[in-house]
């Protein structure tokens, strides 16, 4: 699976992420993030409007 | 005692006819204690079940139960029974590691809730058990333990996370054990053992005291040898606890209460996509699946085929949702002590690191155009059929570490919905291996769920077959 992201755009993730890492597992993780780039454009179809009806809501009253 | 004779056709007793057995005062708990220790140290060598075996506590419990049988004061079905737990259920005083590094020194002070409730209805604690490290990674060779083997043939994979519970069980070490579910990791490995687990709907069973893998998709739920050793135990772990925010407040109903009633007049539909053309299964899969809905239409019920969207979109969602909600609970430990993970683990669950609140936010919104989607699909069905796994257990040493990523499974669909989803035995394919198939049930329908399983059960013959160990 390729990665789209390239490497230059992925160092910055992993800065961002706060995580240290070798260069193999940096290497190791932007080659396999193409696989999730595919998911990613995967649960974005179909093209919801912002009117879409709400997902993730909460119960005032539920908080235990 | 006589095991032999209280086992029937299989090699070992059930729950069930233990149970009555015990019930007869013709069965010791603790000799059968005593006989599975036994095993334990003879078989478990070869398939690593066993993170650590709690014998003195084993043996306590019997005596206990024992007690209670000659007084005539048996708690119910479970009293005398021996299970394990998966070692990410808290047990107070006991090791519970996770079957990681991380946790390798870890003693918890208060039992999960489904641990107490198992022990309040007189269950014999043998142990803790294996999985995938965090209920994820596996099989991992890089971890303090290593993981379990499959009793039908050690050189081959379990499927995890509930490894070492699909192992005990299959190799008649325990008569039931509990699993927890996020992805498949009941349904998998009683799919690649040939036994029987079932994930209940969310909500169905408290989770606290669970370690969590991932919040929105966690179940906990039991495995055991047959479909009726599976309903005896939920019975025993469901309902609701203030402990688990997300827990039902639903009336627990009767879970037996359906099996011996056959399937006449319910509605199966048969999701063909699924394993036909989404990730096609062996052609032993395909045959049980094939050979499974021919069995409900000649005993009654009607076969609908239904369709829904990829299995791909579903497992898209539920991975996306799973590794973010997981890596939020072991960010610190991620960017402190990212070496002490197993490879398989930080690699697969570190990929969320590089995600995005939207990311999180979208695939929360396409599940729920899913969980919509298949309550449409199952308004006028009963129940759908499907596989378990794609196809028999692999070699273990032959699992890659992206095949999750690869094609999709056959479990995460029912994580991403919640609904009631149970695997069972349904024959033996390449390498005399066990395949499996699925059945679902609408939210809150265990029963009819059992229902529907112990009459595929009960009119095939694969419950005569063990592993030879």
């Amino acid at each position: 699976m390729q990665t789209k992201t390239t490497r230059a755009d992925f160092d910055a993730l992993v800065r961002r992420a706060g995580l240290t890492l070798t260069e193999q597992q940096i290497a190791t993780f932007h080659g396999a993030f193409g696989y999730i780039e595919a998911m990613l454009e995967n649960i974005r179809q179909p093209v919801r409007g912002r009117e879409a009806e709400p997902a993730l809501t909460f119960d005032p009253e539920g908080f235990r | 005692m006589n095991i032999s004779a209280s086992a029937g056709a299989a090699a070992f007793p059930t729950i069930a006819s233990a149970s009555a057995d015990i019930a007869a005062k013709k069965l010791s708990p603790v000799e059968l204690t005593t006989y599975l220790l036994t095993r334990i140290k003879t078989v478990d060598p070869v398939i690593n079940a066993f993170l650590l075996v709690t014998e003195e506590r084993a043996l306590a419990d019997a005596r206990a139960s024992e007690a209670r049988m000659m007084s005539g004061t048996r708690i119910g079905p479970l009293d005398g029974i021996p299970i394990a737990h998966k070692d990410i259920y808290n047990t107070a005083g006991i090791r519970t590691t996770a079957h990681s590094r991380q946790l390798e020194h870890n003693v918890p002070t208060q039992d999960a809730t489904s641990v107490a409730k198992l022990a309040a209805a007189g269950t014999i604690m043998l142990g803790k058990l294996a999985t995938h490290e965090f209920a994820f990674g596996g099989p991992s060779f890089d971890l303090p333990w290593p993981p379990a083997r499959n009793p039908w043939n050690p050189l081959h994979f379990t499927a995890g996370s509930s490894s070492g519970t699909g192992a005990a069980v299959a190799a008649g070490l325990i008569l039931g054990g509990t699993g927890s579910d996020t992805g498949g990791s009941i349904r998998g490995p009683a799919a690649l053992c040939g036994i029987a687990g079932i994930k209940p709907t969310y909500g169905r069973i408290s989770r606290a005291g669970i370690l969590p893998l991932a919040y929105t998709l966690d179940h906990s739920g039991p495995m055991a040898w047959t479909v009726q050793d599976c309903a005896l135990m939920l019975q025993a772990m469901a309902g609701y606890d203030a402990a688990d925010p997300a827990v039902s407040s639903k009336p627990v109903p009767d879970f037996s209460a359906a099996l011996g009633k056959g399937v006449k007049g319910l509605k199966i539909g048969l999701i063909r996509h699924f394993h036909e053309t989404d990730n096609p299964v062996s052609p032993a899969t395909l045959k049980g699946i094939n050979d499974a809905a021919d069995l409900f239409r000649s005993m009654g019920a009607e076969i609908r085929d239904i369709t829904l969207s990829p299995m791909q979109d579903y497992g898209a969602c539920g991975f996306l949702i799973m590794i973010q909600e997981a890596y939020a609970l072991h960010e610190k430990w991620m960017q402190t002590s990212f070496e002490k993970y197993g490879e398989l683990l930080r690699d697969r669950m570190g990929l969320a690191a590089f995600l995005t609140g939207a990311d999180y936010m979208q695939a929360i919104r396409k599940r729920r155009e899913l969980c919509l989607e298949m309550a449409a699909a199952m308004a006028d069905v009963d129940i759908f059929l499907t596989a378990s796994q794609p196809m028999e257990a692999p070699l273990i040493d032959a699992v890659p570490k992206w095949a999750a990523f690869e094609k999709p499974n056959f479990t995460m669909p029912f994580n991403v919905t919640g609904y009631p989803a149970i695997s069972i035995c349904s024959g033996y394919g390449a390498g005399d291996l066990p395949v499996s198939i699925q059945l679902i049930a609408k939210p809150f329908e265990e029963t009819k769920l059992f229902g529907v399983a112990d009459a595929y059960e009960k009119a095939t013959d694969w419950r005569s077959r063990r592993p030879a160990m």
